[in-house]
Formats: structure tokens, sequence, C-alpha cells
């Protein structure tokens, strides 16, 4: 399979403590990739510096072939990213949200209406498009969360945590919509703190702790590891390779 | 740069649906210019009432309350004796007048007869004033019945009523027209007017401070919320994101001011779209001048609180020393504060206009200075514009 994204000692520091501590790993074309790891692991780190928005201190990444640091413009064509925190306006309907973001990354007024549609029939939002975010529960808000960062039909998508603290419907929903872009063609970086959700959808995880990725591989791979993959679980392969819990 | 126009598009769009934002900015001061018209309004002129009973009913009694009626701030109203004596038990009146029968034949035959002021203490301002016009009234009517009876006693028995009754009318037409003393009232309006100009303008400004620099929350909350770094990552360039930003306050500004001056021209009677138009123009240089500092607000303030607390502080100081409520002029210290406000020079440029006599390219200092704040504030708020909270930005 073809190499999508490739980080290279990629790391950053934050007032001299290492957030992300010179990671390299390879996302492949049409895969879901999963980034495990507990809270301070340095997961939305490394989003944010290959998304182009935060610039490494050291290493690079090329994504579709394309520095992040070099030719960024490149890279953003072929990006979507969906942030950990909600970031959208709630006072507007969701339509509106999508639109305006469309148009943000070049599309026509009619090419960005049409697209909204598409994507709110997408995230399972197509009769609500209309209300207002405000009002919607956290689940909707994750979804149209989710809904603007496919509004330029990205190559990559970045999903940071988009399930935590959601109701079990808009999770599965959720699931649904990343394993259908999977499947027409989309390669998704997925991060996590939920071992279960990784395990369940991820075609292969990368294990992160303390800014380092400490095993990569499929979930069946990890758990061999660690014992029988059909009795064991990630939980147990973080365990065995930290001496810690994964949910501290 | 398109894209920047969809931005201020956007944010004119949020801002119509934040009711609590449009309750602020428009609502309030519209309240407040209710408010302030109607205090400055009450004490436009004075009026009064003469309570009388009239219980002599004869032409000399009906020519002195026909005067009074005819004065412009006092009315006459009519009671019988009993009526009187009881409105003045009640305290509903301070100040009553009597006239006693007879006095009209009385006085027409030369006996000296009296009206009545009946008073509770000192009868009030009110009374007091109401006396001194009633007594006028009453010494005019009252002087032509004695010049008739004088020329009539000089002339003697000789000259017959008709000729007297002529050279009587003759000499109080000729007074009428040529008085010998006359008391001209110069009435003020100017003072009056500009004290409204000045608060009107004063509100108008202070709203647009408040608004502009209160929105650098919703900046700052776009930074915390990631927003901001979202757009980044479509194709917008923090200077198209910060470009935007700007357009779409002065956007929201400039709603502000068309609604806020429209309604200000209609209390003032400003006249004139000639007058309005360049309202507008000296509208979009102050929404120029107070987004610019909005901005540089949020520029500097890292959480809600500080964004909120620096806009409160920084309006209400501009606006207490920019003249909002009371002239600096001539005030000493408070001049020389006032020359560091920016509400000084947008004040003084919307009443130069209110006034519907002054041009805007009179006011060259003011446009200088609003120009000048614009331009140093958007200089000093795009050096400093983070599109993300972290402190080590790309
Ligand atoms: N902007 C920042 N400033 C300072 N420290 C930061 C910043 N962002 C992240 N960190 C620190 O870097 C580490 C990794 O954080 P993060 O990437 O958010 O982890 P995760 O997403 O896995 O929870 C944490 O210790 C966090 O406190
Ligand atoms: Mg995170």
């Amino acid at each position: 399979m073809d190499t999508y994204l490739q980080a290279e000692a990629l790391a950053k520091r934050f007032d001299g403590v290492a957030a992300v501590d010179g990671i390299s790993f390879v996302i492949r074309t049409k895969e879901i990739f999963g980034l495990l790891g507990p809270n301070g692991a340095g997961k939305t780190t490394t989003i944010r510096m290959l998304s182009t928005i935060l610039a490494p201190d050291a290493g690079d990444v090329r994504i579709g072939g394309h520095s992040v640091i070099h030719e960024r413009d490149e890279v953003r064509k072929r990006i979507g990213v969906c942030p950990q925190e909600l970031a959208l306006y709630p006072e507007l309907s969701a339509f509106d949200n999508l639109v305006f973001f469309g148009r943000m990354t070049g599309l026509s007024g009619r090419a960005a209406k049409a697209r909204a549609r598409a994507v709110l029939a997408e995230v399972g939002l197509e009769d609500r498009g209309g209300e207002t975010v405000k009002k919607y529960s956290g689940g909707m808000k994750r979804r149209v969360n989710i809904a603007i960062a496919l509004m330029n039909r990205p190559e990559l998508l970045f999903l940071d945590e988009p399930t935590v603290g959601i109701d079990p419907q808009s999770r599965n929903k959720i699931f649904e919509t990343v394993l259908g872009l999977r499947d027409e063609g989309t390669t998704v970086l997925y991060t996590t703190h939920y071992m279960e959700e990784a395990d369940r959808l991820c075609d292969r995880i990368g294990i992160m702790d303390r800014g380092r990725i400490i095993a990569v591989g499929t979930p069946a791979e990890l758990k061999r590891q660690v014992g029988d993959p059909a009795r064991t679980t990630l939980e147990e392969v973080f365990l065995r390779l930290t001496g810690r819990k994964l949910r501290d | 740069m398109g894209r920047a126009f969809h931005l201020a598009r956007l944010e004119l769009k949020r801002y119509f649906a934040d009711r609590a934002d449009l309750a602020f900015g428009i609502a309030l001061p519209i309240v407040l210019f209710a408010v302030m018209t109607g205090a400055l309004g009450e004490n436009a002129g004075f009026r009064a009432t003469m309570h009388v009973a009239d219980l002599d009913g004869g032409p000399l009694a009906h020519r002195i309350l026909g005067q009074v009626n005819d004065s412009e701030s006092i009315s006459v109203r009519r009671y019988t004796r009993d009526e009187l004596a009881d409105a003045l038990r009640r305290t509903a009146i301070l100040t009553g007048f009597v006239i006693p029968p007879g006095f009209s034949a009385s006085i027409e035959s030369g006996i000296p007869a009296s009206i009545v002021v009946e008073q509770r203490g000192s009868g009030g301002d009110e009374g007091q004033i109401v006396v001194g016009v009633v007594r006028e009234a009453a010494r005019k009517a009252v002087s032509a019945i004695e010049l008739r009876r004088a020329i009539g006693v000089l002339a003697g028995d000789s000259a017959g009523d008709e000729r007297v009754d002529e050279v009587v009318q003759q000499l109080l037409t000729e007074a009428h027209h040529h008085p010998s003393v006359e008391v001209v009232t110069d009435p003020m309006h100017v003072p009056e007017a500009s004290e409204l100009d000045r608060l009107l303008a004063g509100i108008v400004v202070m709203f647009l401070l408040f608004s502009a620099t209160l929105s650098a929350r919703a900046l700052i909350a776009e930074r915390r919320s990631g927003t901001l770094e979202r757009l980044v990552t479509t194709q917008l360039s923090p200077g198209e994101l910060f470009i935007g930003k700007f357009l779409g306050g002065v956007g929201r500004a400039m709603v502000q001011s068309f609604l806020l001056l429209g309604l200000a021209f209609a209390v003032l009677g400003v006249a004139g779209p000639l007058a309005f138009a360049q309202c507008l123009i000296l509208a979009l240089v102050v929404a120029a001048t107070v987004t610019s500092v909005g901005l540089v607000v949020a520029a500097l303030a890292r959480t809600d609180e500080q964004a909120a607390f620096s806009a409160v502080l920084v309006t209400m100081i501009m606006s207490v020393f920019g003249g909002t409520f009371f002239p600096t002029a001539g005030a000493g210290w408070l001049e020389v504060l006032s020359r560091f406000s920016l509400n000084t020079y947008a004040v003084d440029a919307f009443m130069g206009l209110f006034s519907g006599t002054g041009r805007l390219a009179d006011q060259e200092l003011e446009l200088a200075v609003l120009g000048g704040v614009a331009i140093t504030g958007l200089v000093i708020a795009r050096t400093m514009f983070r599109v993300s909270s972290s402190p080590l930005q790309s």
C-alpha cells in the first residue's frame, strides 16, 4: 500500500518540556490510522503540526508528497481538520456554518450550498441543518464539527477525539460516517483515549505516551505482543508497554 | 480578498443572530435617548394656571382674565367660590384668585376695588409668578379706564363721550405700538439644543466604542475554541482573517450608527440628507477607529474576563473624559484630559454636523485624530494578532 503521510522525527516543546518528542510514523493511503494515548500524550500537538497550524521545532511531515513546512498551501488543499474543541459558530445554523467554511476553502456559493447538503446527510443531520447549532445536543454539535472538515472533500481527514462525552447514538453515527469515508477512499487520522474505540475502528494504531510513539501495528499485531489476540485488550497492551493504566 | 469579505459578512450575520448584542448595542442606547430627551425636554417652558373664582362676571374682569389666558405660559381655570376654598384647603392649589361681585362696576365708576389673592403659605413659586402676571394684566386693563376718565374730566362736559372714546383709543393704540418701556425676551435656544446634541452624539459614540471593544471577547473565544486555527487550515491567510474581522467590525458599527444616527436626527429635528450623509461618512471613520481599538483589546487580553474588563474600562474612561455627559471645554485639567479621549473628537465632530450648518470638511482636526488612532491601532493589533491561544504559534 502507498504511504499517504510520512512524519519524520517530529518534535515540539512547550516551555522547554517536550510535548512531542521526535516521532516518526507513516499513514497509508485509505486507511484509518489511530493515535491512541492518555490525556497529555501529545496527540493534539501532533495533529496541529500535521495540519500546518503549529510549526514543528524539528522534523518534517510529507502529506500527499508535500511538506507541511515548505508547501503549506498544497497541504491545506488536501486536508480536513476536525479539532478536539467545537470550532464553529453556535449562534448560526449548521447549514450556514458549513456554507461559510466551504466558501473559505474556495467553493463558490452554489457549490458550497450543494456540498453542505450532502455533508449534512453524511453525518445524519439532513433534517435539522437549518436549526441553530446552539440548540443541538452535544453529539449533534460534534457531528457538525466533523461535517465542517468534510466540506472540501479532503484526501486526509484529521479527527481529534471526536467522540468525547457524547451519547451512544451520535457515537455510532460518527463511526458509521468514518467507515463510510474510508470506503470512499478518504485517509483518516483518528485520535482517541478510548481503547475499545480504536480497536473497533482503526486499521492500524500508534500507541502514544509522553510525546513518543511506543508501538505501531494493527490491533491484532499489537495484542499479539502480549498474548492471544482474541483474548487480549489494547488496555493490557498499554499496561505492558508503560507499566500504567491507559485511563488515569 | 474575497474571502475576507465573506468573513466580514459572516460577522454581520452573527451580529444579527445575537439578540443580546443587538439589545445592548442598539436597544439600550435608544432607551437612553428617550430618557435623556425627556429629561432635557422638561425644562423647555414654564407653565402655570391661574385658579380663579370670578364672582363679578363684568366686562373688566372678563378683559383681565382674557389677557392672562392669552399669555403663552399661563392658562385660566375657573371655580365657584366654594370650589376654590375647597381646593385651597385640600392643598390641591396654593394660590387662588377671587374677583369680588361688583368689581367691574366699581372700577368703572372710579371707586377702587381689589382682586383678592388667597394663598397657602407663600403660594409657591408658580403662584408668585401668576400673581405678578395677573397684577400686570389688571393694571393694563384699569389704566385704559382711568385714562378715559381723566380725559373726560380735563375736557369737561364740552366734549361728547364719543370724542373722548376716540382719543383714548388712539392713545392706547399708540402706546401699544410704541411702548415707552418694553421688556424683550431673547430666547436662548442655543445652549439647550447643544446640550441635547452633546448627549445624543455622546451616547452614539459611547455605544459604538462599547460594542466594538466588547466584541473582543468573541474573538478571544474564537481563538480558544479553535475556529481561528480552523480557518487557517482552510486557505485563509492570517492577514485575510485579520482584514475580515476588521471589516466585519466596521460593518457592525455602521449598522449601529445608521440606526442610532437616524434616531438622533429625528429627535433633534435636524433636516437634510446632506447632513445625514456627512454623519454617515464620519461614522465610517469612527467605526474604523473603535473597531481598531477593539482589535487591540483582543490582541492584548488573554482571557474573556480581561477583555470584558478592558472594554468597560476603556469605554467608561473615554466617555466620561470625552465630553459625553458634560462639556469639558474650559474646564481646566478636565479639558487637558479630554484631549486624550477619542470620544472628545468624535462627539465634537458629530455635534458640528448635528447643528445642521457644520460641514465635515471643517472637522480636520477631529478626522485626523480619529484616522490616526484607527491606523495606529490597526498596526498594533495586526502585529500582535494571534490565531492560536498557544504562546508558540507558527
Ligand atoms: N499551547 C501549549 N502550551 C503549553 N503546553 C502545551 C500546549 N499545548 C499542549 N501542551 C502540553 O503538551 C502536552 C501534550 O498535550 P496534547 O498534545 O494536548 O496532548 P493530548 O492531545 O494527547 O491530550 C501536555 O503536557 C500539554 O500540557
Ligand atoms: Mg488532545
